[in-house]
């Protein structure tokens, strides 16, 4: 039993010896410079999805209003051929 | 730890908690080698220790503020420290997975020079045969946490603490031995 506690008191003594001068001032750089790119990354983001989704709808709408106009378009052509044709009967 | 040290402990980490830089430092300075004793029981390698340490303290840093009871310091930061070590492990377990290794690259043995007595290495492999929750059990109690503290970090009652520690000890002697042999 003796020798365990000898290993654990060992393995606490070699995990100690691993950690390098300066830590805590990398810790607090590293602690600090994690948090702020953060934040820029998720504003980032929030406009490229915003971004993205405006696009699509405008594409959609273009879309969609591009085959209404030339559904109307086609309309009103038929309805001036009718025309013309009544015109050239009378 | 006694009420004096306790007291002294949650007014250094409500300084810290307030932005004080100096007082987060002190809590770094405290608790980095305790850390790292605890890090290197559960993982087992000294190449990562350092980088995990960081990490749980880098961890501790950014949370300290959502911490309700700065007296209960100590639990939560080696419950931060278990828990990130157990992520290590899972995701090495998974990268084993996806990576096509050799069965001589499952065992690498310690950088030269890094482990310098036979039974701290001893101990290291012993452990190594445990699993990583046992691991991280023995490694509160090596801490000086009682029972109860360790039933709070693991989420269970003290009950079910005290038998897994006899098994897990039990099972630790029995590596140790027959490894020191």
């Amino acid at each position: 039993m003796k020798t365990e506690e000898q290993a654990w008191k060992r393995l606490r003594e070699h995990a100690a010896a691993l950690i390098t001068p300066g830590f805590p001032d990398r810790v607090l750089r590293a602690a600090r410079a994690s948090a702020s790119p953060l934040l820029v990354s998720h504003f980032a983001m929030c406009a490229a999805t915003a971004a993205l989704c405006l696009i699509a709808v405008a594409l959609y709408d273009a879309r969609a209003s591009g085959d209404d106009d030339a559904q109307s378009l086609a309309g009103w052509r038929e309805i001036s051929a009718q025309a013309s044709e009544l015109d050239q009967s009378l | 730890m006694d009420e004096g040290s306790t007291t002294a402990l949650g007014e250094r980490v409500r300084r810290a908690q307030r932005g004080d830089d100096v007082a987060m430092r002190e809590l770094i300075v405290s608790y980095q080698h305790r850390v790292a004793g605890f890090v290197y029981a559960i993982t087992g390698r000294s190449d990562s220790v350092e980088d995990l340490v960081q990490m749980v303290f880098i961890k501790m840093a950014r949370a300290l503020g959502q911490l309700k009871a700065p007296e209960q310091f100590e639990s939560w930061l080696f419950r931060l420290a278990r828990n990130t070590c157990i992520d290590h492990l899972r995701r090495q377990k998974l990268r084993r997975i996806f990576t096509p290794f050799a069965p001589e690259h499952e065992n690498v043995p310690e950088p030269a020079g890094a482990v310098d007595a036979e039974e701290l290495d001893a101990l290291r492999h012993a452990l190594a045969q445990l699993r990583p929750k046992d691991r991280a059990l023995l490694a509160l109690v090596q801490e000086g946490r009682s029972h109860a503290e360790i039933a709070e970090t693991f989420k269970t009652s003290v009950a079910a603490v005290k038998a897994r520690l006899h098994r897990a000890r039990e099972q630790l002697r029995q590596y140790y031995h027959s490894d020191e042999n």
